[in-house]
């Protein structure tokens, strides 16, 4: 291997008197025979096929960083997701404990697959988002909210918009306490945003890459209610319906005290017919003139009907979440 | 069962013969003239608003989908009818609801859905009706578009001869603002009603995606209002 081998000039235990402020090097001069020998062993196992620990650890560590790199894309995919479908819920692990709640509810029967009312939807939460005046808080659509919540599984939240102070803490609680789920956005099939603004009309935004922005509470109400519960098949009768919600909203609620003593006599002759403003089924017709009606004054001078009527629309038992505001 | 519509002579209902003109072929209906507006349904059940006639009629056609396809359609249907008779029927602020108006119509061909509704028939009657229309509408190049592709229609050319002189007589402005409409449309060629439907941006993809992202930043901006809490 070697062809001549110069014999050590020195002592091989020779010693000198180091620093002690360095680091220490293993002597190169010392035992020259003993590592030369052992560095051919490594050399010959490398050769073999065993693999250097310092490359193993160099390994691990690139895999672990690949592996970073894969969470990272992921994450960035689900958030591109979140732009793409608006309102798409990322956390999708979190299991649906909700979907055992079984809906209840006595008076309204017949819809109850939101799928085929409103189309069918991407994963997103369909939000219904009001715009209300404080001054003029929508009573109807508190009580349909209440029974939209006996029917469905719907996230409530309140807000308060910048263009309004001073909120009453009556107004802020209308839709009731806070869900305990509501980080959880995919549990719930309805959204109801209730937005405290200063706006001259109610007004409610929904769907909106599709619909215009829908205005005055009657609309709304009218809205809601189809969720609920479908408006008569009958031609007339869904008029009728239409047409005592106009004029609970315009004649009753905003109308002169003359209007609304007409509005009364009309209400006491239709009561005298029937049971309830449309017939024989409780109707939106009846919700939406009960609001009004005790909203717009004194019950004293109230014909004898419709105080039979009122009765019965108290029994059912929906209106609590009006009676607050009704002063 | 034959319907009859008896209507105020001096203030017709523009929006319900709009109606009652697009039903005829489906239900039988005659129109009466008289001293009130109203329907006579049944012996219990009468409708004296323009409003509640045009629903009914709607409802009794089914087939004409004058009350939009679906619920969300009916509720927008729902959201003009109220927007026609109290937003365009006052004197004060109408510019304001023209533009509202304008808005809504810049990317659509009809108010809602994509074929005529009470939307359309109530919004036109009440514009039709209104004095300070077209004079206060000159800036409001969609709803004026819109306005006169619809009046170009049979039914609506129909209604709009027969019953609109009567409130309204044809002022001098008006006259001029027709005459002009029918020298631009000269221009493009026979302003025949096929050649005022213009090609809607609502179909073009282009203005598709720009429609969706700017309604998209709207939604957000309501769905999220806590960045502007006080």
């Amino acid at each position: 291997m070697s062809m001549y081998q110069v014999k050590p000039v020195c002592g091989s235990l020779l010693k000198t008197d180091l620093p002690t402020c360095m680091y220490t090097l293993p002597n190169i001069h010392g035992q020259q025979g003993n590592s030369c020998t052992s560095d051919l062993c490594s050399q010959h196992a490398l050769q073999n096929g065993e693999v250097d620990p310092a490359v193993k650890a160099l390994e691990a560590r690139q895999d672990e960083i690949l592996r970073k790199l894969y969470e990272l894309k992921a994450a960035v995919d689900g958030l591109a997701k979140t732009v793409t479908t608006p309102d798409a819920d990322l956390d999708l692990t979190v299991s649906s404990s909700l979907s055992s709640q079984s809906p209840s509810s006595t008076t309204f029967t017949g819809v109850t697959n939101l799928d085929t009312l409103l189309g069918k939807d991407l994963g997103a939460l369909r939000d219904i988002v009001i715009n209300a005046n404080p001054a003029q808080p929508p009573l109807t659509l508190l009580v349909l909210h209440s029974v939209l919540c006996q029917r469905y599984r719907v996230l409530s939240t309140v807000h308060v918009h910048s263009s309004v102070s001073n909120v009453p803490p009556q107004l802020l609680s209308c839709l009731g306490p806070r869900h305990a789920d509501s980080y959880a956005r995919q549990m719930f099939q309805l959204g109801f945003t209730l937005i405290w603004k200063d706006v001259p009309k109610l007004q409610m935004k929904f769907s909106v890459q599709n619909m215009c922005p829908i205005e005055g509470e009657a609309n709304v109400a009218r809205f809601l209610f189809k969720l609920l519960s479908p408006y008569p098949n009958d031609a007339a009768l869904a008029t009728l319906v239409d047409s005592w919600v106009d004029m609970a909203f315009f004649q009753l609620a905003e109308g002169s005290a003359k209007e609304r003593a007409a509005v009364l006599r009309a209400l006491n002759s239709a009561l005298g017919r029937s049971p309830w403003l449309a017939g024989q089924e409780f109707s939106l017709a009846d919700m939406a003139c009960y609001c009004c009606v005790l909203q717009s004054g004194p019950a004293s001078s109230t014909p004898s009907n419709v105080q039979r009527w009122l009765k019965s629309c108290e029994n059912l038992g929906h209106f609590s979440p009006a009676k607050p505001f009704l002063q | 069962m034959a319907l009859n519509l008896t209507i105020n002579t001096s203030n017709p209902p523009l929006g319900a013969l709009l109606a009652a003109e697009h039903v005829k072929a489906s239900v039988q209906i005659s129109v009466e003239e008289g001293k009130d507006t109203r329907l006579q349904v049944s012996d219990a059940i009468q409708f004296n608003d323009t409003n509640s006639i045009s629903r009914y009629l709607a409802r009794v056609a089914p087939a004409l989908g004058l009350y939009g396809s679906n619920m969300m359609e009916q509720t927008e249907v729902d959201h003009w009818l109220e927007f026609s008779a109290r937003r365009l029927c006052g004197q004060s602020g109408v510019s304001a609801a023209l533009g509202e108006l304008d808005k809504a119509l810049s990317l659509r061909t009809f108010l809602v859905g994509q074929s005529v509704t009470l939307a359309d028939l109530s919004v036109w009657a009440s514009l039709k009706g209104h004095a300070e229309w077209p004079s206060q509408g000159k800036t409001c190049s969609h709803v004026n578009r819109w306005f006169f592709f619809l009046s170009s229609q049979v039914p609506f050319t129909a209604v709009g001869n027969k019953y609109a002189s009567k409130k309204a007589p044809m002022t001098k402005s008006n006259t001029l603002v027709l005459a002009y409409h029918a020298a631009t449309m000269d221009l493009r060629g026979l302003p025949t009603s096929q050649d005022m439907v213009r090609p809607t941006p609502q179909h073009s993809a282009l203005h598709q995606a720009k429609q969706l992202r700017c309604t998209r930043i709207a939604s957000e901006c309501t769905q999220f209002p806590s960045a502007k809490h006080t």
